[in-house]
């Protein structure tokens, strides 16, 4: 009877917990948005809001990769080719007899299955992700350079408009995906990378079944990697076999501005979607104030910088 | 199990050879060049081998600093960065009063030192993870160098930087014997004095170094200023052999920098692994380019050759153990 009572009280207490880390970083994001929407009041349209999304839809979607990967306790360093290889195949299958349908299956299966044989090795050859990933960035990348030498494939007009064009299906697509995420928690293996991250020796003792977590979280991972490259097919009209290589480190910028750890155990889902849209509105708010891009390389090394260290020095005061 | 007495000396010393990391890497370097150069004509030519050797030289200079790093629990990702700033700010800082150009190098390695020192202060003090402090001063320089070189490429003058790039005394190339001389004053300094034996110390576990009375700051500090010297030094033979600097010119040099840390048995967990090691993979990596090179495919399938051959020779070296 008791357990059932407090039940309720103790799931808002886990959220409280959860939120604590990255309150300061929502005011941030707030603080960010509200200075956007002065600058660009266009915001508010429809069509200002949908291509706001737009923009911010497949950092978030590899922010959430690679935040799921580094609360397991790994990184993968191969997100980039792994959107460049989703765009490819998009952008070739499309153009054949397999049409939207069959071109979105395929890029999604990419994903599952480029995802799922990393977590293999990375948990039955015990090879470290870091230096896994970097090798996969070559195989990826080589892969879709074979697929699409150059630039090009065919994106149909009408797939465009529905996903980048001006309505806002971006942005309900990932209420849908952050949905599913929660849904996902809750299952055995969703738990288990949170504790497959924190204590992964524990986790076994204790009934996780380790490696079958770490194959299944690479392989959601390289899902959601793939379908940001299909989104970014669709917003560029075309396949590029390179498009993707600024969302490796974007996605770790993202991840670590949401205060996920690179240790493991540690970090939201939701602080990574912050994170991410910071990083977003930031390169939209420099860009309106007329900031070269050079400006925009040296802010944003300082901005992360400043992320991981202030929380530090806060936390030191506190204690002192 | 303990192994019974009776087991031959011979078979012990097999066994420990097998599980040595460098000799296994050493192995491996030796039956890829034999390999090689039955299927290759020209591959085990003193030319060629020498031509790998100084490409070697310039990736084991600065897995040199990266091994350092690795050791110590650490990761540098903005060496490639440093040698991208090395190669471009060089004709910069030689002035014309100098003919020999060892002010410039000097005043470049000391830049490069700087580099490294403030990753250092960020990791020791500000307490950033390696991994995002270099990563982020990475992307910094990069802001930086389109300031300072603004994408033209920049030619050098500097004597002393193209004396190293083509001079052979003895009939061996000067960057091929300045390795050397990092070979040798790497592996003193880790294997032979305590300042070596606290790297590996604050790599294995920073929180009992502490309390056994190391000052992990300081030895931070001089990890990461060691690696910007290297990654320095490094760019300055780029500079000589290709006689040119230009934005990303130090880009390949990240990735392969680690590889040849990990192929060489070196753990990427940090506390364990020599610079002995990372000298093989080094010469490895350089193998394993140049042979891809000589196979002639689409660069479609190089990259997936060279990511596949990396993983293949990872499985011989890098496992973590078994838990």
């Amino acid at each position: 009877m008791s357990t059932l009572s407090s039940r309720e009280p103790l799931f808002w207490a886990v959220q409280r917990q959860r939120n604590r880390g990255v309150i300061g970083l929502f005011v941030v994001v707030i603080a960010f948005l509200a200075l956007y929407a002065y600058l660009f009041p266009g915001l508010f349209t429809l069509g200002g809001f949908s291509k706001f999304t737009q923009n911010w839809f497949p950092l978030a979607l590899v922010a959430m990769a690679q935040t799921l990967l580094m609360m397991m306790g790994g990184i993968s360093l191969a997100i980039g080719p792994l959107v460049s290889l989703g765009a490819v195949i998009a952008a070739t299958v499309m153009g054949t007899a397999f049409g939207v349908t069959g071109a979105i299956v395929a890029v999604l299966l990419a994903g599952l299955v480029v995802g799922g044989i990393t977590g293999a090795i990375v948990s039955y050859l015990r090879l470290p992700a870091i230096i896994v990933t970097l090798a996969g960035s070559f195989i990826i990348g080589g892969i879709a350079l074979i697929i699409l030498p150059r630039p090009g494939g065919v994106i149909p007009a009408g797939f465009s408009d529905f996903l980048a064009g001006h309505t806002p299906a971006a942005f309900g697509l990932l209420v849908v995906i952050v949905i599913l995420w929660k849904l996902y928690l809750a299952t055995p293996l969703g738990l288990g990378i949170y504790a497959a991250g924190d204590n992964p020796i524990g986790a076994f003792r204790s009934g996780v079944a380790v490696n079958r977590v770490r194959i299944a979280t690479y392989a959601l991972s390289g899902l959601l990697t793939t379908l940001a490259g299909l989104f970014v097919a669709a917003q560029t009209g075309s396949g590029d076999p390179v498009i993707g290589t600024p969302f490796t480190l974007n996605s770790i910028a993202a991840a670590v501005l949401g205060g996920v750890s690179f240790l493991g155990g540690r970090g939201t889902m939701r602080g990574a979607l912050a994170g991410s849209l910071l990083l977003s509105v930031m390169i939209n708010v420099m860009f309106f104030l007329g900031f070269p891009p050079v400006a925009q390389y040296i802010a944003q090394g300082l901005i992360i910088v400043g992320a991981v260290a202030i929380p530090q020095f806060t936390g030191r005061w506190r204690r002192s | 199990m303990p192994a019974p007495a009776s087991s031959s000396a011979s078979g012990s010393v097999m066994r420990n050879l097998l599980r040595n990391g460098p000799f296994l890497t050493l192995l491996l370097v030796a039956i890829v060049w034999i390999g090689a150069s039955f299927f290759s004509r020209g591959f085990g030519t003193y030319g060629h081998l020498r031509y790998i050797l100084e490409l070697a030289s310039i990736i084991g200079i600065v897995a040199a600093g990266q091994t350092l790093v690795v050791i110590g629990g650490g990761i540098d990702l903005s060496v490639g960065a440093v040698i991208t700033v090395t190669a471009i700010t060089l004709p910069m800082l030689s002035p014309a009063w100098d003919p020999t150009g060892i002010f410039g190098i000097v005043a470049v390695l000391a830049l490069a030192s700087l580099i490294g020192l403030i990753n250092g202060i960020g990791a020791a003090f500000l307490k950033v993870p390696p991994i995002i402090m270099t990563l982020a001063m990475a992307t910094l320089l990069q802001g930086f160098l389109v300031i300072v070189a603004g994408g033209s490429a920049v030619s050098v003058e500097n004597a002393a930087v193209i004396w190293l790039g083509s001079a052979r005394p003895g009939g061996i190339p000067a960057d091929i014997l300045l390795w050397v001389a990092v070979m040798v004053g790497v592996l003193l300094l880790l294997h032979r004095t305590a300042t070596g034996a606290r790297f590996f110390a604050i790599g294995a576990n920073s929180i009992a170094a502490r309390l056994s009375g190391v000052n992990v700051e300081r030895t931070t500090l001089l990890l990461f200023t060691l690696s910007g010297f290297f990654a320095g030094l490094a760019g300055l033979l780029v500079l000589g052999m290709n006689r040119q600097g230009y934005v990303g010119i130090g880009d390949p040099y990240l990735l392969t920098s680690i590889a040849a840390v990990v192929l060489g048995g070196t753990s990427i967990l940090g506390g364990a692994g020599t610079y002995a090691g990372t000298i093989p993979g080094s010469v490895l990596l350089v193998t394993i380019t140049a042979l891809i090179t000589v196979v002639n495919a689409s660069p479609g399938w190089r990259n997936i050759m060279f990511g596949g051959l990396i993983l293949i020779l990872l499985l011989l070296s890098g496992r973590e153990k078994q838990r």
